[in-house]
């Protein structure tokens, strides 16, 4: 009946990752640690954001640095892809940052780039 | 050594298995995901090219977004906080109910999806009560009561709020128009996923997955609704945080 099922021998992934009530046990005291951990993350970006007034430039490699580590906590453990293989893993991560690190690295610097061609514009209007 | 990893690399590669190790479903949810978080992304990273280019003019998030339900003053960030809170919480109850299903345990997996939803209605819900509060604007601190509009200078006492094409929380239109843009989109990726576990749940308890052997179709819902957790992740620090 089904179309996969023709294939004698092909490996039944959608039951491979079953398991039993003590492995079960397991997986939940991880997930639960890393529930713990994204939220000290967040109420720790909450304080920073609401509270300290420190260097604009400091802040944002801090946030950016947290967010980073929630993310990975939530692709690696909560969407499972730490369990995945190999091949599996680079075929989903590599591609993305390559291409979104390129991405924000040109939009940011042409963003800053901009900035100094607008004042600069402005400046010369003002003077005139 | 390199020989046998040569043959380990021919057997997976030969066709007959796959070579990822992972179900054709889940393999293709997963491609489905890089291509939207490329989406998402390319959004941020034009936020960040306007956000850099108007460094000064920008609004603060942190004179914005000050409304809490019930509670009156200003509480910067509070709401967003207990959003997110939400979000990820829901996202490990998500998880917990993807747990259950490698058990093979129905009434655990409906339990958990069922708060799952729940926690995803209040997101949605609570993204309509922030939206409405920036559009209506009643912070004490908009400054902005001057724009241009169809090449005329407007001064407007009364004016409140942000819409496309003025806001009043800076002089820049892009800031809302980013905004909309962005918490809508997402917005829009969390009602799909309600309406995705809500199926999910209706499937669990007619017995379809019981049926089939095993709890797949949740894994992939799964790695749906966390997806969208990890999209706010990101939007939460760009448009709230920094």
């Amino acid at each position: 009946m089904d179309f996969f099922e023709e294939y004698k021998g092909y490996p039944n992934y959608e039951k491979a990752a079953i398991h039993d009530e003590a492995h079960g046990k397991v997986v939940r005291k991880k997930l639960w640690m890393v529930f713990w951990i994204m939220l000290v993350i967040t109420i720790a970006e909450l304080i920073i954001g609401s509270q300290f007034h420190f260097s604009e430039i400091n802040k944002e490699y801090t946030f950016i640095f947290l967010t980073l580590v929630k993310a990975f906590f939530i692709v690696w453990i909560f969407m499972h892809l730490g369990d995945e293989r190999r091949a599996m893993k680079y075929a989903i991560i590599a591609p993305y940052t390559l291409f979104i690190f390129y991405l924000a690295f040109m939009a940011i610097t042409e963003g800053v780039y901009s900035k100094v061609i607008r004042d600069a514009l402005v400046s010369m209007v003002l003077h005139q | 050594m390199s020989n046998q990893a040569t043959l380990s690399l021919r057997k997976d590669w030969d066709g007959g298995v796959s070579p990822f190790g992972v179900s054709y479903g889940k393999m293709f949810m997963w491609f489905f995901l890089v291509s939207d978080a490329l989406t998402f992304s390319s959004l941020l990273c034009a936020y960040g090219f306007m956000r850099h280019k108007f460094a000064g003019d920008w609004a603060v998030p942190n004179d914005v977004f000050t409304h809490f339900p019930f509670l009156h003053g200003d509480h910067p960030l509070a709401y967003v906080g207990f959003m997110t809170f939400d979000l990820i919480m829901s996202s490990v109850t998500m998880v917990l109910a993807v747990e259950a299903g490698h058990r093979l345990n129905k009434r655990q997996v409906a339990m958990w999806l069922f708060f799952t939803i729940i926690g995803g209605f209040i997101f949605v819900g609570s993204q309509c009560w922030e939206w409405y509060h920036f559009i209506t604007g009643e912070a004490s601190n908009q400054q902005y009561r001057e724009y241009w509009m169809n090449g005329k200078h407007i001064i407007d006492p009364h004016f409140q709020g942000a819409n496309l094409i003025v806001n009043a929380y800076t002089q820049l239109p892009t800031f809302g128009d980013f905004f909309f843009c962005i918490t809508g989109f997402h917005g829009f990726h969390v009602f799909s996923g309600v309406i995705i576990n809500i199926i999910m749940l209706i499937m669990v308890l007619n017995g379809v997955m019981e049926k089939r052997g095993h709890y797949e179709m949740i894994e992939k819902a799964g790695l749906y609704w966390h997806f969208v957790d990890l999209v706010w992740v990101f939007v939460f620090t760009f448009f709230y945080l920094l």
